[in-house]
């Protein structure tokens, strides 16, 4: 399904940030990615949501370069994708429920359709009665949880998360975690950035390790 | 519209900076309305000086009368004439003592004084028209004296054509900076919201999405400076027509750009219209600048 054939990214003052990366991810997988600070994880996240190009090499999705979509076609390239942030990234000016319900919006659904899944997707994180509140008055748990239902909403075949834990607590954490496991065993392929150890050794999925922008391993935890 | 929303979050947003957005367009409509009623008050003007010109020529005592008929036949055969008429030395003071000043004047002298003449219009005004009939008249035999004001109608003539130069001057650089000016709040609106912009685009929101409320924001911001700037140029004209007519007696409403059906409807959806072009071209440089 995803597949880095060769890539090189080299940022400005010849900053190398990815070199000669390749590997393949299956529909359906669980991938972590993890490293040090610096080591390519986000670059690599970057690249694989169009955020960004690599310097050379070619990134496939469903066998499309992805490399080649030109502006016009991204922003539907990118409903194909769910992204969740160490941030979160949501909207602090609107309330929770037009956060989580922002995808379908901005592609023109019935807003009939759109009141209903936005609601279910709250009952589902467990949210509800939250919904009229800005993402100011909830707390870091549960401000991802709304940025993972924003990603998910949609169903994309494709989830991408850089540090979804890492404002978090443990308790937090573990339930953020079992979110993206629940995606994952809905069909979605879920690629993390991580740097939390703990977590990737207990849910024992696929590690790849970077180093200095190079894999240098890639195993089950 | 999806995207009214956003429309209203980014004039939430710009806030104070919206009102002198559109504040800016409505002193500049204001301007450009002000603009052309001068334009068209001095374009009239012109072509009220320029259709009455006319040239006299003064002829001797006792000319014989056929001597005056042809001097008016050929006059009448020339080029860029449109009327010849003769008036006697008794219509001339009949038109002078009309004038109280004039017939105190008059009054000093034993009888009439004033020479026979012929008055002749043109059709259009040329400085070297109005200088060969005059040399033609002058040359024929039984004429005294030839006159016409072209020195005056020149100057007047060149005063309207700097009074319009300057106007238009001022006109266009009341765009450019109205337009400059909604730019760059547009620009603040966009770099205020860039954190949202990055995020629409990250949930795969298309371009048109993401600009078309900047778009709005600037055409909403022309559409009520339009609107203002033809409420302020209505409140100032409609109190100096007053105010001339109890000073001078004028009626300035008998000129067509004045008179309400033209100047309450037409002149605002004009302005309307240039208050949402500036805005809507002020938005769309905005977004050159910033959506590279």
């Amino acid at each position: 399904m995803i597949k880095f054939n060769r890539v090189y990214k080299v940022f400005e003052r010849d900053i190398q940030a990815l070199s000669d990366i390749s590997f393949e991810v299956k529909r359906g997988e669980f991938v972590f990615i993890t490293g040090p600070s610096g080591a390519g994880k986000t670059t690599i996240l970057n690249l694989l949501y169009r955020e960004d190009l690599p310097t050379m090499g070619a990134i496939f999705v469903d066998s499309l370069d992805i490399t080649h979509i030109g502006t016009g076609r991204l922003p539907a390239y990118r409903r194909g994708i769910g992204f969740v942030f160490q941030d979160f990234k949501l909207l602090f000016d609107r309330p929770l429920f037009e956060n989580i319900a922002l995808p379908l919006v901005v592609r023109g659904e019935n807003m009939e359709y759109v009141k209903k899944l936005a609601q279910t997707m709250i009952d589902r994180i467990g949210l509800t009665g939250k919904e009229s509140l800005n993402p100011w008055h909830l707390s870091g748990g549960e401000k991802q949880k709304a940025a993972i239902a924003r990603a998910l909403i949609t169903s994309p075949p494709i989830l991408l998360a850089d540090e979804p834990t890492g404002n978090l607590d443990d308790y937090s954490s573990w339930e953020i975690m079992e979110m993206l496991t629940e995606a994952n065993r809905a069909g979605t392929t879920v690629i993390i950035a991580s740097h939390n150890k703990e977590i990737m050794s207990k849910l024992g999925h696929r590690i790849i390790r970077l180093d200095k922008g190079k894999v240098v391993s890639d195993a089950m935890g | 519209m999806r995207w009214a929303k956003e429309i209203g979050t980014n004039l939430k947003r710009s806030g104070f900076m919206s009102l002198i957005s559109a504040g800016t367009i409505a002193i500049t409509v204001f301007m450009l309305g002000a603009y052309y009623i001068v334009q068209s008050g001095v374009t009239f003007l012109a072509r009220h000086i320029e259709s009455n010109v006319e040239v006299t020529a003064f002829l001797k005592n006792n000319t014989p009368q056929d001597k005056t008929d042809n001097i008016i036949m050929e006059t009448k055969a020339l080029a860029g004439v449109a009327e010849v008429r003769f008036v006697t030395k008794w219509d001339a003071f009949q038109e002078f003592i009309q004038d109280p000043e004039m017939k105190a004047v008059m009054d000093t002298f034993e009888g009439n004084p004033l020479p026979d003449s012929i008055v002749v219009r043109l059709d259009t005004y040329t400085r070297e028209k109005i200088e060969r009939i005059s040399s033609f008249l002058r040359e024929k035999d039984g004429v005294e004296e030839v006159q016409y004001g072209a020195g005056e109608i020149e100057n007047l003539i060149n005063i309207v054509n700097a009074v319009r130069f300057i106007a238009a001057a001022a006109g266009i650089i009341f765009i450019i900076a109205s337009m400059l000016v909604v730019s760059n709040i547009i620009n603040l609106t966009i770099y205020a919201r860039k954190q949202d912009i990055y995020i629409f685009r990250m949930i795969g929101a298309d371009e048109s999405y993401i600009r078309m409320p900047f778009v709005a924001e600037g055409v909403i911001h022309g559409l009520f400076g339009g609107a203002a700037g033809w409420a302020a140029l209505y409140g100032v004209v409609t109190v100096l027509i007053a105010q001339i007519r109890q000073e001078t007696g004028l009626d300035l409403s008998v000129y067509h750009i004045f008179r309400p059906e033209y100047f309450s409807v037409r002149l605002l959806l004009y302005s309307v219209g240039a208050g949402i072009g500036l805005g809507f071209t002020g938005s769309l440089l905005s977004q050159l600048r910033m959506f590279k």
